[in-house]
């Protein structure tokens, strides 16, 4: 089935990587008639998929919370109709337990009461919408979200607050988060819209946007809207005479995570030092490596398993059971592995039916890193010298249709879970929780060898969850219809 | 090792609404902190895998368009016969066991714990099917073994550093096994765990044989009423209602906020569910026999931590549940499903969906409100967000659930069985490297 590019916001189809420049303006509705006046005219220069992006000009999306649908005026039938996690959002305290923000396996750091925006801490303003802003550069983007700003106050809008964001390129071309790792590798490409590489199948649309035909071969269920609220036939049809507010659309998952850099290769550091004490960079690189599954230049351990190997970078077309059942090359828990296992579980480890399981769970990143790196050449001699100072980290944005079974389902089963793939007592090394919300730690990691395994005991939460919120990010035709709105 | 018998006690909660709330009291003092509360501590209780109430909330029947009471179900699993448990658990616990029961009708009076005993008994209720991940795998032998595989596991870590890549793997198993001796409260680990006694693998290997040969036979004289049957069922699946067809019922009209304070504390949950059985005789008869097969086939087939693999099918099962049951109540109207899983529900329900879908449908297909089935075995489970949002719809709380083991998976219980099992053996050189490779 063809997608209807024309209909469905840029993002979806790029993460924008000729426009290094980019902000996030979160956004409170004060005055809902002007925001939809000013919504109608930000419409038209939503960027969508079908677009080229023009490499000089500045490219706009537009994704709305679930409260900030409701301020814009969107009637409660309506409002009903959307999944149950984008109603309750990521802060109801049971989701904040499971995603492990909040209760007894979290970081009280990360805990959705102290966060910088979207939070729950008396006086934190909403979120209603996102508008993201990417431009070809810093004076370009700072222009554009000057002008941005002049129509905020007009346009029944404030701003929350500002995300900065800042890529970190390397000189291989390629781009970093903050540890020093090459980031982005690993996407899914959307039957219908990319091409296929690396031999890594392609994911049905369904998947990633609503209306089309999912992993389950069904179709995901889409918001809706009864067809008396929607004279002017602004959405298509949907089941039972409703009218279709999902199709084209979809959501977007996004977590502000901090990043304690310094403090990972300190760790790094002291566990991989010699016997008698001194440093050994060699084996701190390796064990670093052993985490995350890539080597810092992105090269897979999989493939290569003893050394970097930057002309494997970008190498993606692997699996893991054929190569590697035991994780002798990458430890079963290895970032890489666990938020994107391939062909690792069952049903039938390294067969298309583990594959097909595993493209039920796939997540398109969209994120971008922020906070200056505390070494521009990334190498871990330097970080260790270099004074933690500016908050860090990842906006981690993901796109999936389906939060629960995608998003919250990696972060739950595969991230945080303590006995993934036969492990025990462990997390994802780079993001998971610490400890059980019994209290019983899960704050080591295992490198699968022979004659036996090594265990790391010990780590320390290296990423701090500074914010985050679930998005709409609607159609075309759906942004229209919400500026059509009439109180 | 000692077989594992599950333990199901029914009883109708008094009609006045009083009642009612004080027992929903009861059951939150003792769900506070279900091992170690005053009334009912389970956790006090030899051989106890889990124990559980769960409230049984009164509806309209659909068929007969009669009121179902409420009820309260008592379950739990324990090693050994359920009878001599009971004994046991009124011993330990009698005083709190009236504090919940005195409001059920008919229950005695307080004081007299025989009277109690005698009642309990005539209310307790057979399981149809019940699964058990491991049979014969005892509660003590599960903690021991966990605990063996944690002390192994600080063994190699404070090790660390004197084993190299050098080291032979029969070295690094012999520093272990001469760890494992030095250990006093080891000493069992020494030897495997006793076999199930001959006498009950005798019954048991008859009451297989017998079993086949029954269903063999009975399945002779049942085929030429097969294109009756499958002319039946599918009159049934084409009429019955299903949720696809309600404009109201979806994924996104489901509220799951009354469920999640209890789950997702540790690594294991429980799931309780109940549902109508689609009105009429034939399902009622079929679900009886389906039930009843099933408890036959898991019991003889799946009993060593996979549900419902079967090669040349190549069809993929489960191992992430610890035990299930299957209890028709309410004089056949309807049934009531528990189990404890492990991780959280949505990866219980995708494991459903994308590996024993048929299964699924199989069994609960015959309920009310399940998405359309054909053929019994096909459609049903695989309608990914109405099938999740139906067991979100019909699932129940469970009052009070405590588990041996809580955050212990059924894959680490397989393992550290494994562990254990291997750690004086006779292993070959490849034997003795995957042995190995399970630490």
């Amino acid at each position: 089935m063809n997608l209807e590019l024309f209909d469905i916001q840029g993002i979806v189809g790029r993460g924008y990587g000729k426009h290094p420049s980019a902000a996030y303006l979160l956004l409170e509705v004060e005055e809902p008639a002007l925001a939809r006046r000013w919504l109608a005219e930000q419409v038209e220069r939503v960027h969508t998929c079908e677009q080229a992006p023009d490499p000089d000009a500045p490219c706009f999306n537009i994704a709305f919370t679930h409260a900030g649908l409701e301020a814009l005026g969107l009637d409660a039938e309506a409002l009903n109709t959307f999944p149950s996690e984008l109603k309750e959002g990521m802060t109801e305290p049971e989701r904040s337990r499971a995603l492990g923000d909040e209760g007894g396996a979290a970081d009280p750091e990360s805990s959705p009461r102290h966060w910088d925006w979207g939070g729950t801490a008396a006086g934190q303003r909403a979120v209603h919408l996102m508008l993201m802003v990417f431009a070809p550069s810093e004076a370009d983007l700072d222009t554009t979200i000057a002008e941005l700003r002049l129509l905020l106050r007009p346009g029944g809008l404030s701003l929350v607050r500002r995300l900065h964001t800042a890529l970190l390129a390397d000189r291989e071309g390629g781009v970093r988060e903050h540890f020093g790792f090459r980031d982005a590798i690993s996407q899914p490409g959307i039957a219908g819209l990319h091409r296929a590489t690396s031999g890594q199948p392609l994911v049905p649309a369904g998947e990633f946007i609503l209306g089309y035909k999912n992993a389950y071969d069904l179709h995901t269920e889409c918001p809706r809207v009864h067809h008396s609220r929607d004279p002017g036939r602004l959405l298509p049809p949907a089941e039972f005479g409703a009218h279709d507010l999902g199709r084209n659309g979809t959501y977007l998952v996004v977590r502000q995570l901090g990043q304690r850099v310094r403090a990972f290769w300190q760790f790094l550091d002291a566990v991989s030092r010699d016997p008698n004490g001194a440093a050994n960079p060699e084996r701190r690189v390796a064990l670093a490596a052993r985490m995350v599954g890539r080597w810092p230049s992105g090269a897979p351990l999989v493939e290569s398993p003893t050394e970097d190997d930057p002309g494997r970078a970008t190498a993606n077309g692997f699996g893991f059971h054929h190569s590697d059942p035991q994780g002798l090359r990458c430890p079963l828990g290895a970032h890489i592995r666990r938020s994107n296992p391939r062909d690792s579980l069952d049903p039938a480890p390294g067969t298309a039916a583990s594959l097909a399981v595993n493209a039920t769970h796939r997540l398109l990143r969209r994120g971008r890193t922020y906070g200056p790196p505390l070494s521009m050449s990334f190498d871990p001699d330097e970080i260790l010298q270099a004074e933690e100072g500016e908050e860090r980290g990842i906006h981690f944005i993901c796109i999936n249709a389906n939060i629960t079974r995608q998003f919250e389902f990696v972060q739950r089963s595969w991230i945080n879970n303590s006995q993934f793939n036969g492990l025990l007592d462990e997390t994802d090394p780079l993001l998971g929780t610490r400890r059980l919300p019994s209290g019983r730690p899960t704050d080591t990691f295992s490198i699968p060898g022979c004659p036996v395994r090594q265990r790391i005991s010990g780590l320390p939460n290296f990423v701090v969850v500074r914010g985050g919120a679930y998005f709409f990010l609607p159609s075309i035709s759906a942004l229209r219809y919400l500026a059509s709105l009439t109180s | 090792m000692l077989p594992q018998s599950t333990l199901t006690i029914v009883a109708p909660i008094q009609t006045a609404e009083a009642a009612l709330e004080a027992l929903r009291g009861v059951l939150a003092e003792i769900g506070r902190d279900p091992a170690a509360n005053p009334l009912l501590p389970f956790g006090d209780l030899t051989g106890l895998h889990y124990g559980r109430f769960v409230i049984l909330d009164g509806a309209v029947d659909p068929g007969s368009g009669r009121t179902v009471a409420s009820s309260l179900a008592f379950n739990c699993c324990v090693d050994g016969p359920a009878d001599q448990f009971l004994d046991h658990l009124m011993q330990k616990a009698g005083s709190g066991l009236w504090a919940v029961f005195q409001h059920c009708s008919g229950a005695p009076g307080p004081g007299d714990q025989g009277e109690l005993l005698t009642w309990l008994r005539r209310h307790r209720i057979p399981t149809q099917t019940f699964y058990v991940n491991s049979l014969g795998r005892t509660v003590p032998q599960i903690l021991k073994e966990a605990q063996l595989r944690e002390r192994i596991d600080g063994f190699l870590d404070r090790k660390e550093g004197s084993t190299t890549a050098a080291t032979s793997p029969s070295t690094v198993r012999r520093a272990i096994q001469h760890f494992v001796r030095g250990q006093n409260g080891l000493a069992w680990a020494l030897r495997p765990e006793p076999p199930l006694p001959w006498a009950w693998r005798l019954r048991d290997g008859l009451h297989r044989i017998g079993g086949l040969a029954v269903g063999v036979l009975l399945g002779l004289l049942a085929l030429p009423f097969v294109p009756l049957f499958l002319v039946l069922l599918r009159r049934s699946e084409i009429n019955a209602p299903h949720p696809r067809q309600d404009p109201h019922f979806r994924l996104s009209q489901f509220d799951r906020r009354h469920l999640a304070p209890d789950e997702d504390f540790f690594i294991q949950n429980q799931f309780s569910v109940l549902g109508f059985i689609k009105p009429g005789l034939f399902r009622y008869a079929t679900i009886r026999v389906i039930l009843s097969v099933a408890d036959f086939v898991v019991h003889h087939f799946f009993r060593d931590g996979d549900l419902g693999t079967i090669p040349f099918l190549n069809l993929h099962g489960v191992d992430t549940i610890h035990f299930a049951n299957w209890i028709v109540v309410d004089q056949g109207k309807r049934v009531l499903f528990l189990s404890n899983y492990d991780f959280n529900l949505e990866d219980y329900m995708n494991d459903f969906i994308n590996k024993v879908a048929w299964g699924l449908n199989l069994i609960f297909g015959h309920g009310v409100n399940y998405p359309r089935t054909d053929w019994m075995v096909f459609g049903g489970a695989r309608d990914e967000q109405v099938y999740k949002a139906v067991l979100r719809k019909f699932q129940i709380r469970t009052q009070v659930w405590f588990c041996a083991y809580p955050d212990i998976s059924a894959i680490t219980i397989q393992k550290n069985a494994r562990l254990r099992a291997g750690l004086f053996a006779e292993l070959d050189p490849a034997a003795e490297r995957d042995w190995l490779a399970l630490l």
